[in-house]
C-alpha cells in the first residue's frame, strides 16, 4: 500500500475518531475540540487531496482506496466545506433551541452526529469498491437525516422523515443492481466489485444495462437528481444552515461522483453512447425542473436548494458529455459552486437574525439594512448564476463548447437554453434579494456575521482564482487523469 | 433453495403488504431475517461466511428489538388506517413481483427460484413504503428490501464479510434514526402516521 493510500486512510479515520472523542470530553471542552479537530481533519483532507491532484497521472488504485484526481478533488471540497461547517455550528446551536435533543447534550450530539456525517463522506471519493462506496453512502444517510431534522420542529422531522426514507429506498434499488454486476463480473462478489473490475462484467449488455439503470436511478434519488429529487429541497431548507451546506456542497457531488465511476466502468459492457445517455438525460431533466422553481420568489434556502438541483444537472452534463473541454468544466463547477453554496448557506445564521421572515419567505433589500450582510448574499447568489466574472461562468461555458466538442449539438444547446432560463431567474432574485425594498428591520447586532463577512472576503479570492485557472485547464493532465477515471 | 423455502420467504413478506397490525408485520420480518440467517449458517463453507451470517442475525435481533421497542414505546389508540384496502395494497404488490421476474433476465444466483424470491421480496419492500403511510411500515419497506437483498448476497460467489457487516450495521443505524424520526413524529402528531406531514409543498 501507498503513502498516498495511507494518506486516505488517515484522512476518513481522523473525523471519525473526533467523532469518538467528542463524545468522551468534558461538556466545557467540545466545541474548542471540535474546532482544533476539524482543522487537523481539513488540513489532512486537503492535503490528501492535493497530493492526488498534484501527480493525476499516477493515481492508487486499490481494492479497497482508490485516489485518482478526481477523488483528491472531492476529498479536499469536502475538507473545506466541513471544516467550514463545524466553524459554523456554536453560532447556529446558539441562534436556536432543539426538541431533537435535550439541552444539556444538544452541542454534543450536534457535533459528534456531524463529525461522524464528514467521516462516512470522507470516505465515498476514496472508496476502492463499489460495495464500499454504497455503504459510506448508506453511512452518510443516517447520519444527516438525523441532522436535518435535529431542531425538531414540524417542518424539519417532515424533511428528514422524506430524506431518510426517499434515499433508503433509492440506495436500496442502487443495491439491487450493485447485486447483479456482483453476479456477473469474474470473481466478483460484492467485496471484489473494484472499479477496475466493472469494465469486466461477463452476464451480457442487456443484464449490465438493467444493472446500470438500476444504480444510476438509485444514486439518483441520493444525488437529488430530476425526477426522483423530492426530498432535496426540502431537507436542505429545513437542515440546520452547516448542514445545509454540507448536503449541497459536499454530499450531492461525492455521490454524483459514485455515479460517474459507474458510468466510466459500465461504458465498455453497454456501450459509451448509453452510459453517457443516461447521466445526461438526468441531468438536462435537473436543470429543466429546477428552472420555474428559480424564476419565482422563495425562502432563501429554498432558492438555494433549487439551484443545487439545476447545478448537480450541470455537474451531470459535463461528466456525461465526458470531452476535455466538458470534463474542466464540470471540475470548476464542483468547485465554484462547493464555495459559493456554502457561503450562501452559513449566511443564513446572521439572516434570520436579521430577517425571521427569511426562513418561511423570500426576503427582499437586505443590502439596504445589512450592506455586508446583503452584499455576502450577493455574491452567493451571483456567483451561483454564473455572472461574470464567476467561475461559474466559465466553467458552463466550458460544458456547452464541450457539448459541440463531442458532437452533440442538441444536448449542447439545450444545456444552454435552461442555463439562460435558469441565470434569469437567479438574477432576478440576486436583485430583489438585495437591493429589492426593505421594510423596517431591527439594527441589533448579528450573530456570525463578522465571520461571514470573513468568509466572504476568503471566497472572493477563491473564486477570482479558480476564475482565471479555469481557461487553461482543458489542456492540462488534471483533464487527461480525469477522462481515464480508475477504472 | 428448494420450492418451500421459497414460499416461506415469499409467504412472509406478504403479511407485511396486506396487514395493518404492525406486531405482526413486525413479526413476519423477523422471523424472515432468521430464515435468511439459517440459509447463512447452512451454507457457511468457511470463517469469512460464519462472520457474514453472524452479522445477518445480529441485524435480525437488533432490528426486531429496535422494532419492538418503538411499537411498545409509541401505541397507536386506533389501527392506523392504511389508506387502501388489503387487496389493494397485495395486488400491486404482486404485480409488481411478476413484472420485475418477467423482465430480469437471469443474474446468477445458485437458481432461478432463489432470483425470483430476491425480485418479490423488492417488489414488496417498494410497495409497501410506497403505499403505507404509517411510519412504521415505511421502515418495515426497507427492511424487507433489503432481506431480498440479502437473499441474494448470499447467493454470490466470494462474498465479502466485511461488507455483509457494513450492510447489517447500515441498516440498523438507518432503523434506529427512523425510530428516533418516529418517535418525535408520534409525539408532535399523535401518531406514527406521514399524511400529517404536509407542511412542505411547493
Amino acid at each position: 500500500m501507498t503513502d498516498r493510500a495511507h494518506l486516505a486512510e488517515a484522512t476518513v479515520v481522523a473525523p471519525a475518531l473526533l467523532a469518538c472523542l467528542l463524545a468522551c470530553l468534558p461538556r466545557g471542552w467540545v466545541v474548542a475540540a471540535a474546532r482544533v479537530g476539524a482543522v487537523l481533519v481539513a488540513a489532512l483532507a486537503v492535503l490528501t487531496g492535493g497530493s492526488a491532484l498534484a501527480d493525476p497521472a499516477h493515481p492508487h488504485v486499490g481494492d479497497w482506496i482508490a485516489l485518482d484526481a478526481a477523488g483528491g478533488l472531492l476529498l479536499a471540497v469536502i475538507g473545506v466545506v466541513g471544516l467550514l461547517a463545524v466553524l459554523a455550528s456554536p453560532a447556529y446551536l446558539d441562534s436556536t433551541t432543539s426538541t431533537l435533543v435535550t439541552e444539556p447534550r444538544r452541542r454534543r450530539v450536534f457535533l459528534v452526529v456531524l463529525s461522524a456525517f464528514w467521516a462516512a463522506l470522507l470516505g465515498v471519493p476514496v472508496a476502492g469498491n463499489l460495495g464500499a462506496a454504497w455503504l459510506l453512502v448508506e453511512a452518510t444517510t443516517a447520519a444527516s437525516a438525523l441532522l436535518v431534522g435535529f431542531s425538531g420542529r414540524p417542518r424539519a422531522l417532515e424533511a428528514g422523515w422524506k430524506y431518510l426514507i426517499l434515499t433508503s429506498l433509492g440506495l436500496g434499488v442502487a443495491l439491487l443492481g450493485v447485486t447483479l454486476l456482483a453476479a456477473g463480473v469474474p470473481g466478483g462478489g460484492l467485496g471484489g466489485l473494484t472499479w477496475r473490475a466493472l469494465p469486466h462484467y461477463a452476464a451480457g449488455p442487456a443484464t449490465g444495462l438493467l444493472a446500470y439503470l438500476l444504480l444510476l436511478v438509485g444514486l439518483a434519488a441520493k444525488i437529488g437528481w430530476a425526477p426522483v429529487h423530492n426530498w432535496l429541497p426540502d431537507a436542505h431548507s429545513e437542515a440546520p444552515a452547516p448542514v445545509s451546506a454540507m448536503l449541497s456542497a459536499a454530499l450531492l457531488p461525492a455521490v454524483l461522483l459514485v455515479a460517474w465511476r459507474c458510468e466510466q466502468g459500465m461504458a465498455p459492457v453497454i456501450g459509451g453512447g448509453t452510459a453517457r445517455g443516461v447521466i445526461i438525460g438526468f441531468g438536462l431533466a435537473s436543470m429543466a425542473v429546477s428552472v420555474p422553481f428559480l424564476s419565482r420568489p422563495q425562502p432563501w434556502k429554498r432558492l438555494l436548494a433549487y439551484s443545487s438541483l439545476e447545478h448537480m444537472g450541470v455537474i451531470a452534463v459535463g461528466v456525461g458529455l465526458g470531452t476535455p473541454l466538458a470534463l474542466a468544466g464540470a471540475a470548476v463547477h464542483v468547485v465554484g459552486h462547493a464555495l459559493a453554496k456554502s457561503l450562501g448557506f452559513l449566511a443564513v445564521t446572521p439572516l434570520l437574525a436579521h430577517e425571521p421572515g427569511a426562513a418561511a419567505g423570500a426576503v427582499t433589500g437586505i443590502a439596504r439594512t445589512r450592506p455586508v450582510l446583503g452584499a455576502t448574499l450577493g455574491l452567493s447568489l451571483g456567483a451561483l448564476a454564473g455572472l461574470p466574472p464567476s467561475p461559474l461562468f466559465a466553467s458552463e461555458l466550458l460544458i456547452v463548447a464541450g457539448g459541440f466538442a463531442a458532437g452533440l449539438p442538441w444536448v449542447a444547446a439545450a444545456a444552454a437554453v435552461l442555463l439562460a432560463l435558469a441565470f434569469l431567474g437567479l438574477v432576478r432574485a440576486l436583485l430583489e434579494t438585495t437591493l429589492g425594498d426593505a421594510p423596517q428591520r431591527s439594527g441589533a447586532r448579528l450573530p456570525a456575521l463578522r465571520g461571514v463577512g470573513t468568509l466572504a472576503l476568503g471566497t472572493v479570492a477563491a473564486l477570482l482564482a479558480l476564475a482565471v485557472a479555469s481557461p487553461w485547464l482543458p489542456a492540462t493532465d488534471l483533464v487527461h487523469a480525469l477522462a481515464k477515471g480508475v477504472s | 433453495m428448494s420450492h418451500a423455502l421459497a414460499w416461506l420467504l415469499v409467504g412472509l413478506g406478504l403479511p407485511v403488504v396486506m396487514l395493518q397490525r404492525r406486531t405482526l408485520a413486525l413479526g413476519a420480518v423477523t422471523v424472515q431475517a432468521l430464515v435468511l440467517v439459517g440459509i447463512a449458517l447452512q451454507g457457511a463453507s468457511g470463517p469469512a461466511e460464519l462472520v457474514a451470517a453472524v452479522a445477518l442475525g445480529a441485524r435480525a435481533v437488533g432490528l426486531g428489538l429496535v422494532f419492538w421497542l418503538l411499537t411498545s414505546r409509541t401505541r397507536d389508540p386506533h389501527p392506523m388506517r392504511a389508506g387502501n384496502a388489503p387487496l389493494r395494497r397485495g395486488g400491486p404488490a404482486v404485480a409488481l413481483a411478476l413484472a420485475l421476474s418477467w423482465l430480469v433476465p437471469a443474474f446468477g444466483l445458485e437458481s432461478r427460484t432463489a432470483e425470483r424470491v430476491v425480485l418479490a421480496l423488492v417488489a414488496f419492500g417498494l410497495v409497501v413504503a410506497a403505499t403505507s403511510s404509517a411510519t412504521v411500515f415505511q421502515v418495515l419497506g426497507i427492511v424487507l428490501l433489503e432481506n431480498g437483498l440479502a437473499l441474494a448476497a448470499l447467493g454470490l460467489p466470494g462474498t465479502s464479510w466485511l461488507i455483509e457487516l457494513g450492510a447489517a450495521f447500515d441498516l440498523t443505524l438507518i432503523a434506529l434514526v427512523a425510530g428516533v424520526f418516529h418517535e418525535r413524529i408520534f409525539a408532535e402528531f399523535g401518531a406514527g402516521d406521514t399524511a400529517a406531514l404536509v407542511n412542505l409543498r411547493d
